[in-house]
């Protein structure tokens, strides 16, 4: 019987025996984050250590992406005590406006295929869109990391995905994860890897298999893995990553289940209000009015879903009285926005541009409150009740082409049935 | 790990996200002495005035899903919980038990009732609530595993153990 790509990974990093799911190893690892989020307990379990020589912190990123700018005194302390604790103990610091951890890690060249990666976030699972194992901790297992550069992890089960034919112009990688979510639930991946294999995701560009992997959080799953190929090498060594060890899995590794989606069958999907779970496909809910519209986070945030919104929204103007705003995921997706004129097509149609960070994700910045009755239209990756800071408004959640073509309209729209809303990222612009 | 619990049940339901119900992170300010004194109260009313030291929470399916703040465990430590009985834990949630050295058992929880005397023995693997002829078998964690529980956590097996070898 053979491998997971899980399994070889935690292998390679436990000292190269074989192991299999429901092992538990300590194995070493490679990079590893934390976000002001977290950092405050994780500085608070480093200093429970009492260990002065932290030797991991050259191979630790801070990233100052949640509180981004901090909106009280709490966190704008928790925000000096991660520079003074990087800059004394040599870890790499991200500052407010530099980007999402999850965006900043690959962008800085801090992972490669094969990497075992942990930060302080359940969506580090971002990382396996470079066949790297990201996995989320908390602030004990980081400063275990940081003393010892190792952790303890149970090999997890895998899921094998096959995403069959291609996606259809307008359909995008979102699409895929919400519809796994209707038909699996919230959590229906918990504990468990997943695999994305198939033609479906050979086609993808690095901005919508990040996507891909990213969303699997919301399936609970513990790590979400793609093989690589020429598109991921060429971008882990355009970013300056170390050199890459590709893990693949072998043809009779043992997965718990496995999966076939046929990709070029799909339409656009929502999560309509409050659960991640309750998904449609976005024609059952044509016409639904939205009022606030979002581009943004480590889901969709990246310069291919603010493409998607520029192709549609460039030279038009979104509804009256519907608001929208654009947060690119990092310093460079912003840079590149910026220079293929997408900021300005989007502002001048009258989307707001904030600087990079977790944006209106949450209700931390306080950037986006709702008001009673709202309805928003986000590409987040979470949309229970509150989550925007008024549990009497919603919480809709789609693809940055969906979110765009229903700030052009005011309801939620089919981006397919909009000018420019067939646009996609490897090759060229689809009419409508 | 060794230590056999006996204490009385307390119920709540599945998917309870700790996040909401026993962490500050919607509670800006408030301290684990106030949170623990208020904890799951939304999901089931008066738990933590009902609660006392060395009682047993037994929970469904997912508990302590989603992204899980290990703070949870500690405001359990100050409500004086012994043990988790669960059907199954979040991914994280689960880690953090470990980590903090508390006793977490996936085990099924059917016919146990509120205020039920419940003894548990992880090492033996085994749950019982003798009052309701209730006896089960529950899964031994790892070695590796229970020795940082037996330390009281990760933090404190480290400092025992810096030197921490391969499993």
């Amino acid at each position: 019987m053979g491998h997971t790509i899980a399994e070889k990974i935690l292998a390679a990093h436990a000292g190269g025996k074989p192991v299999r799911a429901g092992d538990i190893v300590v194995a070493r690892v490679d990079f590893a984050m934390v976000h002001d989020g977290r950092a405050a307990n994780a500085l608070r379990m480093i200093a429970k250590l009492g260990v002065k020589d932290l030797p991991f912190a050259a191979k630790t990123a801070f990233v100052l992406d949640h509180y981004s700018p901090p909106p009280n005194i709490e966190a704008a302390n928790t925000h000096s005590a991660m520079r003074a604790f990087a800059d004394r103990q040599g870890a790499v610091l991200y500052d407010v406006g530099d980007g999402i951890c999850h965006q900043v890690m690959p962008e800085g060249g801090h992972l490669t295929c094969g990497d075992l990666i942990v930060g302080t976030d359940t969506h580090s699972v971002t990382y396996g869109a470079f066949n790297a194992l990201g996995t989320g901790v908390e602030g004990t297992d980081l400063a275990a990391v940081m003393m010892t550069g190792k952790l303890w992890f149970r090999v997890p089960e895998t899921i094998r995905v096959e995403l069959k034919g291609r996606l259809q112009p307008g359909v995008w990688a979102k699409d895929i994860t919400l519809a796994m979510l209707g038909r699996f639930g919230a959590e229906g991946a918990n504990y468990r890897a997943i695999e994305y294999a198939g033609s479906a995701v050979s086609a993808m560009e690095i901005d919508d298999r990040m996507t891909l992997a990213n969303h699997a959080a919301e399936l609970g799953a513990k790590a979400a893995l793609l093989e690589a190929d020429a598109k991921t090498i060429d971008w882990l060594k355009a970013h300056h990553a170390r050199a890459p060890q590709p893990v693949k899995a072998d043809a009779d590794a043992n997965y718990v289940e496995r999966i076939e989606i046929d990709a070029a069958a799909l339409a656009p999907q929502v999560a309509r209000r409050h659960q991640v779970d309750d998904v449609v496909g976005v024609p059952e809910v044509k016409g639904q009015k939205i009022n606030f519209a979002l581009i943004g986070t480590c889901t969709n945030g990246r310069l291919d879903d603010i493409r998607q919104a520029a192709a549609i929204l460039k030279g038009q103007r979104i509804a009256k009285g519907v608001r929208m705003i654009v947060t690119p995921a990092s310093r460079q997706v912003y840079l590149e926005a910026a220079r293929e004129g997408l900021l300005e097509a989007l502002t001048r149609a009258g989307a707001s541009v904030e600087a990079a960070g977790c944006g209106t994700c949450v209700n931390i910045t306080g950037h986006l409150i709702t008001g009673d009755g709202e309805v928003v239209i986000s590409s987040a990756n979470r949309n229970f009740k509150g989550r925007l800071g008024n549990d009497k408004s919603e919480i809709w959640i789609g693809s940055a082409a969906t979110v765009a073509a229903s700030a052009l309209t005011g309801m939620i729209t089919d981006p397919r049935e909009v000018v420019g809303g067939k646009w996609t990222a490897s090759g060229k612009e689809v009419a409508a | 790990m060794n230590t056999h619990i006996k204490g009385r049940a307390h119920l709540l339901g599945d998917n309870i996200n700790t996040d909401v119900n026993c962490s500050s992170k919607y509670l800006p300010g408030k301290d684990n002495a106030y949170i623990a004194q208020h904890a799951f109260e939304q999901v089931a009313p008066g738990f933590a005035s009902r609660f006392r030291l060395g009682d047993v929470i037994v929970a469904g399916r997912n508990f302590g899903i989603n992204s899980s703040r290990e703070q949870a465990v500690a405001i359990m430590r100050v409500m004086g919980v012994a043990a988790i009985v669960a059907q199954s834990f979040g991914r994280q949630f689960f880690r953090n038990t470990i980590n903090n050295g508390l006793p977490a058992l996936e085990c099924d929880i059917s016919g146990i009732v509120e205020g039920d005397e419940i003894e548990i023995d992880p090492a033996a693997g085994k749950l019982t609530v003798a009052a309701r002829h209730i006896s089960r078998t529950v899964a031994v964690l790892p070695p590796a595993v229970q020795q940082i529980i037996a330390a009281g956590g990760l933090i404190a097996y480290l400092q025992k153990h810096p030197d921490w070898q391969l499993a």
